[in-house]
This record gives structure tokens, sequence and C-alpha cells, in this order.
């Protein structure tokens, strides 16, 4: 099977809202995909969605050949998802440590994974008894990916990683979601499209709650009108 | 750390006013005063604290703000004071409860039969009302016809208050058994086990959120056959076990009872967490209105069981000592004569209200607070106060974690019951009282922070304390020979008013965290 | 003209209960044999009778219909209503017996206090949110019960056993001019009513459903919520008020228990029964919750107050839109049905 996740004409509902209209979008294995469009497309529901947190009501989400709509959100992130929310929903009163450890899902998963997680996110290390809030920006948005990172996860859903952090750091992060998706196939969420076009080999874009274009990312960088109508200037 | 003080100095100010007051409050009373009254404050607090612990863990991570708290924590001390003074009954009911526990243990069985029948919805849901009602109407009868033997409300040498009394006065007066007359032992058994398992067969049909079948695993079974064997047991060896329990000195008694209450809070937070509060999740001000309806049920069935007037729960041996050294002075004495009283600083203290509540109290805090700080569970309740979402996100089965912190604070409120029992005595209003405190320990403290629920437990026993003392000393105004009483009745207020000025000042409490 | 057709096409419901509810004593009259005339002077039993069972709803319905503008529309649940209630409630008596003032002063001591006592609110309201708010109302309102129970008062409020002996005005006398009564409290609960349906939809009344929606997005529309909760509360307070005045005034004893939090629950409890929000729900469940309180009363005595409970879980368990949010419900849902059946016919046309 060649597509680890598979998005098939999804609707969804936030009360009596219906966000999703029709999305439908494949994931190869192993790949970065970017979900992109305008604030407010619907972008941050689809992965919601994939995740159960937010109810589907017609449609199917087929996670490694399992139809997973309808479950709980927990059973789901169970099969092996990764997600880091936007803006950087990493528990505050926490300590780094415990930010961590409480993403195990088989005990000592923590220990095995330790050098892995320090060596990419060095900065953590240093900070492992400091508490949520007292990051910086940078290192909350490290800690929520480091988080995704304990639990043996194929699939991660990374929804605005750059959102609000210094160009520097934005470097950084982009070398660190390329190194992640050597091991595990990530779906990513970006509103800059700089960002989105330096990691992402595939590309969704959504529009009012539709997915209206998929597709290669060269193709779409080479398609200027594209962007413009669908992204605004690029 | 200067952040923190400076982050923190409105809470620091209010809290510095406050000991200020007390301070200067202590000042007009003797010595001996001081020490009762600052005693009973962290008596007072330690079970107000009891109670309003359950609530803030409740509210933080359910968001469920528990009205029948106090209604819990008055069902403890009567169930307390039930296994307590009556034995018999306690070993006669337990049958019956653990047999209906049995059925609805078997919930995962039930689930699985449920999504094993395909019918229409309509159906479905018209099969599961007639099943839960028709389950529940034999179930009443067959407990009707199960022998329980039991006070006489009606009859004043039967009722709870002459058992209270001729137990405090160490005389035990074991009641005549009831037995089986009716029906036999193996058709009551069974007809409450199967009316039950009805009850709750019609339940599992009627919530059908799985679309999948969940897979069964035979040691989910284990618990509710081990609850069935206890219960036929205790069926079996019913007079052997009232007659051990009959025998036991009052402190293991009272150990168990205690042991029993907790597990009933547990058993019973469990039960209204998954069947009542659950449904209503999206809609948070039902779950409020919904526990305020519980709140009333709790206080009528007590009236209806236990009756209305007040009644005593003689406090366990240890604690009753009056012979040769008493009070003690010392605590050599104390342990040596198991003394009701000692002498602290010229004033004299019941060792019950004064010290052991209170110490039961601190200890309880330390125990949580480790709970929540060191183990796994905790680190997902405070993650879960935060962002459920998130935790979910992570693989982690938030809800059962909501069933297991409700369980425990209710859990709480019963154990506080059954602790300030022999000390308070026990009144169908009992639990109206402490609700208001704990809520005005909580909003004083902070609705999701439990330091603050201790810190503001702390404060409100030992205001209504100090108010209480000066109703009886008299404040003498300054500059006038006035001397002003407060009436007992303005107790509650001084508290009130306390509530009202600190959330007018610091809106989220006084550790609570800005949202 | 077209205005006034208006009015009587847009109030159709509530007027036509008005009439029922007037002619209702008479119809009774005449069913246990007493012509008009004797029900006029008083005189008949079962329909005096039933008359007093009226007023003791239709007080019941304008107090829940107080707390429905505040909770139903504007979102703000309030655990002190009753204190609205019991504050107009003893001052009518206090001002009457003690002071012994004439009716009209009274009348408007009693608005004054309503108005003081919404601004009381006033000052936590922006500052307490949610159920912070619940809580403070809560306490605001036990320390108003403490101080009435407390025995220093009993001069004034007769503490637990209640406030005994107030002198109601010949003209409304609750025995001999019952009837009048009767009509007076009906039309104080239909133009209650119709005042409140106006407010809803009006500019301000919508605001104020805004904020129950959300109450920072109509802050970010530019609305200052604050102004429009306290001009609701000071509504819901004179209106709880004049409940509570017609209570002092129809009731032999002023007890105690109308000031405690079982009366904000009891109001709580018929807006449920009715339907939270619907307006003509508060009526519904005043009638509902006083008839089976009444027959429960009656036939099981102590009790029931367990079955009251266990009614008012099953409702928020089962019913949570009351009767009349259910039925609206049921209503949209066979509209459309008939919506459909029609545009099939024409389809096939």
């Amino acid at each position: 099977m060649n597509n680890i996740l598979e998005v098939q004409n999804i609707h969804s509902f936030i009360n009596q809202y219906h966000i999703l209209q029709n999305v439908d979008f494949v994931v190869p294995r192993g790949s970065i995909t970017a979900l992109l469009g305008r604030n407010g497309a619907g972008k941050t529901t689809t992965l919601k969605s994939i995740l159960g947190l937010t109810s589907v009501r017609q449609g199917k989400v087929v996670f490694d050949g399992q139809e997973v709509q309808g479950m709980q959100p927990f059973e789901i992130a169970a099969l092996g998802i990764g997600f880091v929310p936007e803006h950087r929903a990493i528990f505050r009163d926490l300590s780094v440590e415990e930010n961590l450890k409480i993403a195990e899902r088989n005990k000592g998963e923590l220990d095995e994974k330790r050098e892995f997680i320090f060596n990419l996110f060095p900065d953590l290390k240093r900070f492992l008894h400091l508490r949520g809030t007292e990051l910086s920006g940078g290192q909350q948005q490290m800690l929520a990916i480091a988080r995704a990172l304990v639990a043996d996860n194929h699939l991660l859903l990374i929804d605005e990683p750059s959102e609000g952090l210094a160009p520097v750091i934005i470097e950084n992060m982009i070398d660190v979601i390329g190194q992640l998706s050597k091991q595990s196939t990530v779906i990513l969420v970006e509103q800059n499209f700089l960002v989105a076009s330096k990691l992402a080999e595939y590309f969704v874009i959504i529009e009012e709650g539709k997915s209206v274009e998929t597709g290669l990312m060269k193709d779409l960088e080479a398609d200027k009108a594209m962007i413009q109508r669908y992204l605004g200037a690029a | 750390m200067k952040t923190t003080l400076q982050k923190n100095s409105k809470a620091i100010l209010v809290l510095i006013v406050i000991a200020a007051f007390l301070v200067i409050a202590a000042r007009g009373m003797s010595g001996r005063d001081v020490v009762i009254t600052v005693l009973r404050g962290f008596s007072v607090g330690s079970v107000t604290f009891l109670v309003a612990a359950g609530f803030s863990l409740i509210f933080g991570l359910l968001d469920v703000l528990n009205l029948a708290q106090g209604a819990l924590y008055m069902i403890g001390a009567y169930v307390g004071w039930t296994v307590y003074v009556r034995p018999d009954t306690f070993v006669d009911v337990l049958t019956p409860v653990l047999l209906i526990l049995t059925a609805f243990a078997l919930n995962i069985l039930w689930k699985h039969l449920a999504g094993a029948i395909k019918m229409q919805a309509k159906l479905r849901k018209l099969i599961s009302w007639v099943l839960m009602a028709g389950g529940f109407v034999l179930l009443w009868i067959f407990l009707t016809k199960y022998p329980i033997s039991l006070w006489d409300l009606n009859n004043y040498s039967q009722s709870p208050i002459t058992y209270s009394y001729m137990a405090d006065q160490g005389l035990r007066i074991v009641p005549a058994e009831a037995t089986f007359e009716v029906i036999s032992p193996i058709i009551a058994i069974l007809g409450i086990f199967v009316s039950s398992s009805l009850s709750a067969f019609g339940l599992a049909l009627r919530n059908r959120e799985e679309t999948q079948l969940r897979k069964m695993n035979w040691r989910q079974l284990i618990a509710p056959a081990l609850l069935f064997l206890v219960a036929i047991f205790a069926a079996i060896f019913n007079a052997p076990i009232t007659a051990w329990m009959y025998a036991l000195s009052t402190n293991w008694l009272f150990v168990i009872a205690v042991g029993v209450t907790i597990l009933t809070g547990v058993g019973l937070g469990a039960l209204i967490e998954t069947t009542l509060i659950r449904p209503l999740y999206n809609r948070p001000i039902y779950q409020l209105m919904l526990t305020l309806g519980l709140g009333t049920i709790g206080v009528q069935i007590v009236q209806a069981v236990w009756g209305r007037p007040e009644f005593v729960w003689p406090k366990p041996e240890l604690f009753r000592g009056t012979g040769g050294a008493c009070p003690a002075t010392n605590l050599a004495d104390l342990i040596e004569n198991q003394c009701s009283t000692i002498m602290i600083l010229g004033g004299r203290v019941r060792v019950y209200d004064e010290i052991f509540i209170p110490v039961v109290g601190i200890i309880v805090l330390v125990v949580v607070w480790i709970l929540l700080k060191r183990s796994r569970i905790g680190m997902i309740i405070r993650a879960g106060v935060q962002d459920r979402q998130m935790v979910e996100a992570l693989g982690i089965n938030v809800r059962r974690v909501f069933t297991l912190v409700f369980a425990l604070g209710v859990g709480l409120a019963a154990f506080g019951g059954a602790l300030a029992a022999p000390s308070s005595g026990l009144t169908p209003t009992m639990g109206d009282r402490l609700l208001l405190s704990a809520l005005i320990a909580l909003a004083v403290g902070g609705l999701t922070s439990f330091p603050g629920a201790a810190l503001g437990s702390l404060l409100v026993g030992l205001i209504q304390q100090f108010m209480i003392k000066y109703g009886q000393i008299g404040i003498p105004l300054p500059f006038t020979d006035v001397v002003f009483k407060p009436s007992p009745a303005l107790v509650p207020a001084s508290t009130v008013l306390l509530m009202v000025v600190v959330l007018l000042i610091l809106p989220n409490g006084l550790l609570g965290k800005k949202e | 003209m077209t205005t006034n057709s208006n009015f009587l096409t847009r109030n159709r419901g509530i007027l036509i209960f008005f009439v029922v509810m007037l002619l209702a004593p008479f119809l009774i009259g005449l069913l246990e044999g007493s012509s008009p005339a004797v029900v006029l002077a008083n005189e008949g039993g079962l329909s005096k009778f039933l008359e007093g069972l009226g007023i003791e709803i239709f007080i019941l319905a304008i107090f829940a219909l107080s707390f429905d503008l505040l909770f139903g529309i504007t979102g703000l649940l309030s655990f002190g209503h009753a204190m609205f209630f019991a504050v107009a409630a003893y001052l009518t008596g206090i001002a009457l017996k003690t002071l012994q003032l004439p009716f009209w002063q009274v009348t408007l001591l009693v608005l004054l206090a309503a108005i003081v006592q919404a601004l009381l609110f006033s000052i936590v309201l922006p500052r307490v949110k949610g159920i912070t708010f619940t809580l403070v109302s809560l306490g605001l309102a036990s320390v108003f019960h403490i101080i009435v129970m407390s025995s220093d008062m009993i001069n004034l409020t007769g503490a637990d056993v209640g406030l005994q002996g107030v002198p109601t005005p010949a003209f409304i006398n609750p025995a001999s001019e019952r009837f009048r009564f009767y009509v007076i409290a009906l039309i104080f609960l239909v133009a209650t009513y119709i005042f409140y349906r106006r407010f809803v939809a009006s500019p301000t009344g919508r605001v104020c459903v805004a904020i129950r929606e959300n109450e920072d997005r109509a802050k970010m529309l530019g609305y200052s919520t604050t102004t429009f909760k306290v001009v609701a509360m000071i509504i819901s307070s004179i209106t709880a008020s004049i409940a509570g005045m017609l209570h002092a005034l129809y009731q032999p004893i002023i007890s105690p228990t109308v000031a405690d939090l079982g009366f904000t629950v009891t109001a709580l409890l018929i807006v449920l029964i009715g339907g939270v929000g619907t307006l003509s729900g508060a009526i519904v469940g005043a009638f509902g919750f006083r008839l089976l309180d009444f027959t429960l009363r009656r036939f099981l005595g102590e009790s029931a107050s367990f079955v009251t409970g266990s009614v008012y879980v099953i409702f928020v368990l089962f019913v949570p839109y009351g009767i009349i949010g259910t039925l609206r419900l049921e209503k949209l849902s066979t509209r459309a049905g008939w919506k459909e059946l029609f545009s099939r016919i024409r389809g096939n046309a």
C-alpha cells in the first residue's frame, strides 16, 4: 500500500456549522504533504477531522488501510498519529520533561527516544526541568514537535509550525521537519508558502471547506496563476 | 523569583490583609481561646477542604461544578454511621448492592451484545426503554422482598437516635436478624441479579456511540466475577460476619466504616459520571442543573431512610478515655489513656475534633498533592485541566480519567462526611451548609487551583471560628463601651463577604490562574 | 388600525390565554353550580380555591419569566435570583406592617429597591464571568437569606417563622376580593409576557441573545456587553420584584424559603420544564410545576419533593429543550416535511 492516509470526500461539522464540504486527498507514505489555503479555509479542521477531534459525518478517513472515522480521538491517535497543534499548545503547567513523558504510550518510550530527540532539539535538554511557560516561542514549538516524536508515530500532523517565529528559528524548523520526514510521513498546514514549498513534495489546496487542487509541489511553484488565485500574493 | 512576587502582588497583599485581620482578632482574646479557635478553624477547614478538593479536581478537569458534592458528603456520613452503629444492616445490604454493581460492571459484555444486535434505531430505543423500566420495576419488587434488618423511624425505641445513643453508652443492642420468609434466598439473589442485568443491558442498548465492536477481553470480566463472588459470600456467611463485626473494637469498626464510606463514594461517583454526567458533556449548564437536582434527591433519600432528626456518631474508643490522667497534659499520657481531651497552652482541646481531623486533612492534602505531582495519572490530570483535546490527541483515553477524577472527588467528599460526623452529628441539612462553605473556599482560593482549595478552606474555617468565638465573648467596639456580639447566623455571612471582596479584587481568586 | 390588528395577531396565543383564564373561574363556577354573580362576589367554593391556585401560578410564572430573561435570553445563570423576589416581598410586608406607609409609596419603594439590587449585581458583573458570577450571586443571596433568618431581625422579618399579619389594602384583599386579585395578577403576567416578547425582538434584546451565544463576538462587534447585561438585569429585577410584591400581598405568611437557593432552583425548574429561552415556556412550566407539586403533595405528602427532584433530573437528561422548545423543534420538522411533500407533488405535476 502506497498511501498511508486516504481522506475520501469527508464532510465535517462544528456544532451546526458545516465546515468541511468535501475534502478529498491521499498522502503517499514517506512524503511531506502541505495543506495550503487562505485563513479559515478549513485546513486545521481537516487535521482535526483526521484525528476525530472534529466529527466526520460523511466520507471516509483511511489510515494504514483501516477506516478510522467515527472512532474516538485517542483510539485514532494510538494507531500512530502524532499531532502538533497550532499556537504551540504545550502543557504550560508541566515541565519540559513531563511534557515529553505524557506522550508515552508504552513505558520507557521516552528513554529510548531521548537521544534522538535531544539530537534534534539540543535546547530542550538544557531546559528539561523548566516549566512550559518559561520557554520562548521557538522552544515551545520545538517541544510541541518533540512531544509528537516520543511515541511511535508513522504520521505527523503539524499545524502552522512557523507561525510567529523569527526567520532564523524558522530555518532551523525547516531543517528539523526535513529530517523527520525520513522516518515518518508528514502533513503540514502552512500559511507561509516559502516554508511549505521548501519542505513539501505534494500539496493540497483547500478553499471554503473543499479540496480544490492537489498535485506535486514543483508544479504548483511553476504555476504562478494558481498561487495567485488560491493563496493571494506569494 | 522577583517576577512571581510581582505577578501575584495583589494576591499576596490580600493574604497579608486577611492575616493582619486574624492577628488583630486574636489579640482581643486570651491565649487559650486563640489556641482553641485556631485549632477549630483548622478542623472546619480540613472538612471543608475534603469537599472542596473534590470540587476543584472535578471542576478543573471536567468543567463540571458538582453541586451534589454537599449531598454526597452527607451520604458519606450516613453510610459510615450505618456500618459503624448497625453492622448487621450493612452486611444485609452488601449482597444486593454488590449484585447490582456486578450487573452494571458487566457493561462491556452488554455493550458487546448490544452491538451485535442489528435493528432499527426507533425499535432499539423502544426496547431499551422497556428493558430499563421493566428491569427497574422487577428490581424494586425483589428488593422489597429481600430481608434487611433495619431501624424503624416511627418507633422511637428502634430509631437511629436510640441506636446511636445506646452505642454511645457502650451498650450495643444486637437487633433480631431479618430472615428469608417470602422467597427463597436463591430466587431473591438470582432475581436481583437478572433484573439489574436487564436494566444494564437496556442502558447499553441506548448508548450506541460505538460504530465498531470493541474487542472483548476475558480479563475485563474478572472484576465483575469477583464482585459476584463477594456478594454470594456475604449472603452465605451473613450471620458470622455480623457477629464478627459486633465483636470488633470500635477503633477497627471505625476504620472499616470509613473505608466502606470511601468505596461507596468512589462507586457513586463513577456511577454518576458514567450514566448521568457523560451524556451531557456538550451542555455544561445542564450538568450543573443535573448535579443540583441530584443533590436534592440525595437529601430526600437520606430523609426517607434515616429520618429528619439529628443523631450522633459515637466516637471510637481511641478518643473516648476520661479516667486517671485525663485531660492529658503531655503526649505520653494521651497515648496511654486514650484521652478524649488534651491541655494545650491552658486550653482544653478535644482530641478527635481539633487534633485528629486536621491531621487527617493535612495527610489527605499531602497524598493528593503527591498523586498530582508524581504519578502519571496526576500528570494527565494537570495537563487535562489546561487542554483536554490535546491530551486526547496524544492517544490518552481522557474519558476514563474523567470517571476516575469524578470518583476520586466524590470519594473525598464522602470521606469528609464520615470524618466530620463523629464531631458534628448527622442531620439531613449538614451537606447544604458545607456546600456553601466549600463553594466559598473555592471561589476565594481559585476555582481550578488545588492549593487554592486548601488555602480557601483554611481561611473559611478560621474566619468562621473566629466569628463564632466573638459571638460568645463579644467584640468591644473601639472608642465605645458597646460590645458587639455577632449572632451565630452572621457567621456564614462573614465568609460570603470575604468571597465577594476577594473576587472583586481578584476575579480568579487568590491562587487561580488568569484565563 | 393595521398596527392594532398586528398587535392582535402577533400576540394571539397570549391573548387567547388571557381570555380563557379570565373566563375559567366562571366556567368552574358553573360546573359546581354557582352563577357568575356568586363567583364575582367571591363566594364560590371551588372556583375561589382554584382562583387562589391560579394566583400562585401567575406569580410563579412572572418570577420564572424574569429568570428566563436573565438565564435563557442573556445567558447569565444567577443563583441569587430569589433575592429580587424576597427583597420585594419582605419590603412590602415591612413597609405595610411596621412602617405603615401608604400603598403607592410602598410600590415606589419596591421598585427603587429592585433597581438598587440590580445595580448592586452590576458592580460585580463586568468583573466576574460565567460560573464565578453564579457563585457570587449565590453568595449575595445567601447573605440576604441569613439576615432574614437571623434572630436579630425577628421583630422585622419574623426570622424562621416568617413575616405574618401584613395588612393588605382592602381593594385587593386576597380573601374578600379574590377575583379582583386574580385578574390583576393575570394582567401583570400577560403584560410582562407581551413586554418581554417585544424586548427580545428589539435591537437591545437581540444583543442580549448575541451575548448568550458568544459574548466575545458581541464585544468584538463593538457592543458594551456589560451595559446590555445591566439593562437585562434591571428589567428582570423589576419583574421579579412585582412578583414578590404580589406574593407578599397574597400570602398570609411571607416565609423565608422564598429567599433561599431552593426558590431560585424552583424558577430554574419551571423554566426547564417549559423550555429555556422560550418565554412562553415559563408560563407553561409554572402551570406544570405548581399543578404537579400540588397533586404530588396531596397524594405523597413528604416524599413529593423526591419526585419533583426526579422529574427535574429526567427533564435535564431527556427533555433538555423543555415542553415548548421540543414542540417548536417538532413543528419545524413537520413544517419541513410538509414543504418536501408539497415540492414533490409540484415536481410530479
